[in-house]
């Protein structure tokens, strides 16, 4: 547990560091967060197909709709509400798409907390069978040494 | 001739189911001619299959347009090194060559256990020629590459422009030589499965087809991400489309068999998960061909479309069902009593990478479905596309380079604050100090920036290791330093080479977080003169040159660069028209360097207004990925280069003895 305890955190960071920042939408951004619908299963930013028939008029739209000021959500809105959801490049945050988001983590946090308990029952089984194993030699210099020595020998008969 | 082939596959299908029914039998009945009878049934599926392959591209080459697939694939102004693309260009030649891979490593299996492994050989060459069947059967009853045309064509459709290009030519069949060969792992752990000898021995007769499978799955991803960034020129090397997922999962499940079977010959642990591993790589490639095939998911990948799906998701199924049912009844037997004494230990490093590697992979198949899991519980479609992806992986992947950096160097059994100290003091320490010199270098705290300290510390214990090694070998065997070096590595080729391809890896890493956190785009529309800024770079637009032949015509646009008003270059990114299949398609100019790509798109060109639209990105680090690459080539060849030890063994052993070393 105290595994979990100490990744946590870290998980969050991570999550939190390759979020996109908060800031006024960006015609790029709304490009990406939407996908092509000539086919190329590309996002819209990214579809350069020449003279794309879906692509460059949804880039045109998002421009004159930034320049309204319309807000992402606003724009995502509209062109939802014409191609339907599939336009969005990823699943939204609501309902039954919080399964997408969530299932990933939800299994990869499931099967860890298993892994942590399969291991402290394995770890606590093993203390109590039988003596601790002696540690990973730690001593002096000439002891590694000549264990060293040892190893490379055994590599060498390999 | 087609005739001729037609009869060798339906021959093939005929001698492979032979030789799984003679075989299980021979099993069975412990009858070594049987057994015999099998593997030669075997070689002549090999031989058979090999006949129809040399048959049709025969027909291929001497534009025989009275076969539907050579009218529909190629064409009599298509180049000759196209034309053999144009074998596994469209889906019935695919399977074909799919089955003729398949047969071939059938082949070669037998002929390394002649003498070897004669208990499971029987099942070995019964499970690969199931597979077989399954694909000699879709090859002569649904998608036959020698049907004839009622009427023949007087000239072929092409190939598809996008796939005559040079990274066509290896990307396919160094995908396929990976797909196919994880049959041989599958293979000997059903063998395993079937025959309760549950030990090592499977493992260790398949290690190096694991390997061998792995590290073609890792060439045809890059190379598929080469093709990608030089032919469709979106600026981008991978765009989570269904099938570069199809062929990505199997690498990360195969990723993790590698590193979880250490614990196995280590430990003796770990037996039902290698099982699981092995039986769900392979059962990802056949998802994977599922999805390429099927349509069920769209794709950019479907230049081929069919209604096999159903076929695959049935032979899927039987895979999945005969598996798990053989793994279940064997349960008793595979169950271990190996110990883990620490979360501070090599065997947690490594169950917690697997974890990763198998959440990706997990990740990766969700996405993937979950369109269509949409669209059967709310009725409504929706796309899961590269946002998605990025965003659940990144950190996913991010945790999975730290435990690179983990894995390698921690103590097994149990790690004391002493040994901890000592294996992780320099990675962490350069880790931290590259932390704050990026940070004060302008890398703003991020992804990016994670990815490049997690890569320095990765690195670092790998450099660590190779240091201490050398010094130790200096020490105590006075060798000079290149000397032990090269004696560290080739004693111990499997160890080293593993860190030869984490450098690989990590260089990969940082090439991805460089190239998709820091690229600049820009686009613009300029008539001749005019110039644009990307970057540090200025493009000037100076004329359209333009060129023809009878298969192709080009345009280009002209563009020199300049850096800080010097020229440093000239880029010439084309528009090509192909006449067959009436398509335009881009040629991208890439000014590639170590620091970054240069990528050059000619976006349209009106012949009336003269105008161009040019598309520029600047992408950092790029070349690192393809780099990471080459290091993992060479890691992976130091891994799988016979030891001494058993170069000896093979020169000592006569012919036909029996050899006692795997």
């Amino acid at each position: 547990v105290s595994v979990l305890r100490a990744t946590a955190p870290l998980l969050l960071a991570l999550l939190v560091a390759v979020a996109p920042a908060i800031a006024g939408p960006t015609q790029q951004e709304i490009e990406e967060a939407l996908t092509c619908q000539c086919g190329c299963g590309l996002t819209v930013h990214s579809c350069n197909h020449l003279n794309c028939g879906s692509g460059e008029p949804m880039k045109k739209e998002i421009a004159e709709r930034l320049a309204r000021g319309e807000t992402r959500d606003q724009i995502l809105t509209a062109f939802t509400a014409r191609y339907g959801e599939k336009v969005l490049s990823s699943p939204t945050f609501r309902g039954f798409n919080w399964f997408a988001w969530l299932t990933p983590f939800a299994a990869v946090l499931a099967a860890a907390a298993g892994l942590v308990v399969v291991i402290r029952r394995r770890v606590r089984t093993t203390a109590t069978a039988a003596a601790p194993a002696p540690p990973v030699p730690s001593g002096d210099v000439a002891a590694l040494r000549a264990r060293l020595q040892r190893e490379l020998e055994q590599l060498d008969r390999e | 001739m087609p005739e001729l082939g037609r009869l060798a596959v339906c021959l093939a299908l005929l001698c492979a189911l032979v030789s799984v029914i003679v075989s299980v039998r021979g099993a069975l009945t412990r009858r070594g001619d049987l057994i015999r009878a099998g593997e030669h049934a075997a070689y002549a599926v090999f031989g058979l299959v090999a006949l129809a392959v040399v048959l049709l591209l025969r027909a291929l080459l001497s534009h025989d347009f009275s076969l539907e697939y050579v009218a529909a694939y190629s064409s009599s102004t298509l180049p000759t090194n196209y034309v053999f693309a144009a074998l596994w260009g469209g889906q019935k030649g695919s399977l074909l060559f799919w089955s003729f891979m398949l047969s071939l490593f059938a082949t070669i299996v037998q002929l390394q256990n002649r003498e070897r492994n004669r208990e499971l050989m029987p099942w070995v060459t019964a499970t690969m020629m199931t597979v077989a069947v399954f694909f000699l059967g879709l090859v002569t009853f649904i998608t036959d590459p020698f049907e004839r045309l009622p009427n023949p064509a007087f000239e072929g459709a092409d190939l598809n422009p996008l796939l005559q290009n040079y990274w066509m030519m290896i990307h396919p069949p160094s995908l396929y030589t990976g797909y196919v060969s994880a049959s041989v792992p599958f293979a000997f752990a059903i063998a395993a499965l079937a025959t309760g000898r549950l030990g090592d021995q499977w493992i260790r007769s398949t290690r190096r087809w694991a390997l061998f499978s792995w590290f073609f799955l890792s060439l045809g991803n890059l190379f598929g991400a080469m093709w990608a960034y030089e032919v469709l020129g979106w600026g981008g090397y991978w765009a989570w489309d269904p099938v570069e997922n199809a062929a990505f999962m199997p690498w990360l499940v195969s990723t993790a068999f590698l590193h979880s079977v250490m614990i196995q010959e280590k430990k003796d642990m770990l037996r039902v998960w290698n099982m699981v591993l092995v039986l769900l790589t392979f059962s990802l490639t056949i998802f994977g061909t599922f999805l390429t095939r099927s349509g069920v998911i769209s794709s950019v990948h479907s230049f081929t479309q069919s209604g096999l799906g159903p076929f695959f998701i049935g032979f899927l199924l039987l895979v999945l069902l005969t598996a798990g049912g053989l793994v279940a009844y064997r349960l008793p037997e595979l169950r271990t009593s190996g110990t883990i004494e620490s979360f501070f230990s090599r065997e947690a490093a490594f169950l917690f990478n697997n974890l990763i590697l198998v959440g990706i992979a997990f990740a990766v198949f969700w996405g993937t479905v979950f369109p269509v899991l949409s669209e059967w519980v709310r009725g409504v479609k929706i796309t899961v596309g590269p946002p998605f992806f990025n965003r659940v992986n990144a950190p996913l992947g991010l945790v999975l380079l730290v435990l690179m950096g983990i894995g390698p160097v921690i103590a097994w059994r149990r790690a004391t604050p002493r040994n901890l100290w000592r294996a992780f003091a320099w990675p962490v320490g350069a880790a931290l100090v590259a932390g704050v010199v990026l940070l004060v270098g302008g890398i703003p705290f991020g992804g990016a920036w994670f990815a490049f300290v997690g890569g320095v510390f990765a690195l670092g214990t790998v450099v660590q290791e190779f240091w201490r090694g050398v010094r130790a070998r200096q020490a105590m065997l006075h060798e000079s330093a290149p000397r032990a070096l090269g004696r560290l590595v080739g004693k111990n080729r499997r160890r080293y080479g593993g860190y030869i391809i984490h450098v690989g890896i990590v260089s990969i890493f940082i090439g991805i977080a460089a190239s998709s956190v820091f690229r600049i785009e820009a686009q613009q529309t300029m008539k001749a003169g005019d110039e644009m800024r990307v970057g540090r770079y200025t493009l000037r637009y100076d004329r359209i040159e333009s060129q023809e032949n009878g298969h192709v015509a080009r345009t280009a646009a002209v563009l020199p660069v300049f850096v800080d008003g010097r020229q440093i270059d000239t880029l010439m990114p084309e528009k090509r028209f192909y006449k067959k299949p009436k398509q335009p398609t881009t040629e991208v100019a890439n000014r590639s360097t170590l620091r970054e790509d240069l990528y050059v798109v000619l976006g349209s060109y009106d012949p009336q207004t003269q105008l161009v639209t040019i598309q520029a990105y600047v992408n950092p680090l790029v070349v690192w990925i393809w780099f990471g690459g080459l290091i993992l080539a060479l890691g992976t060849a130091v891994a799988v280069w016979p030891t001494a030890a058993e170069r000896e063994v093979r020169v000592v052993a006569p012919r036909g003895a029996r050899v006692p070393v795997e």
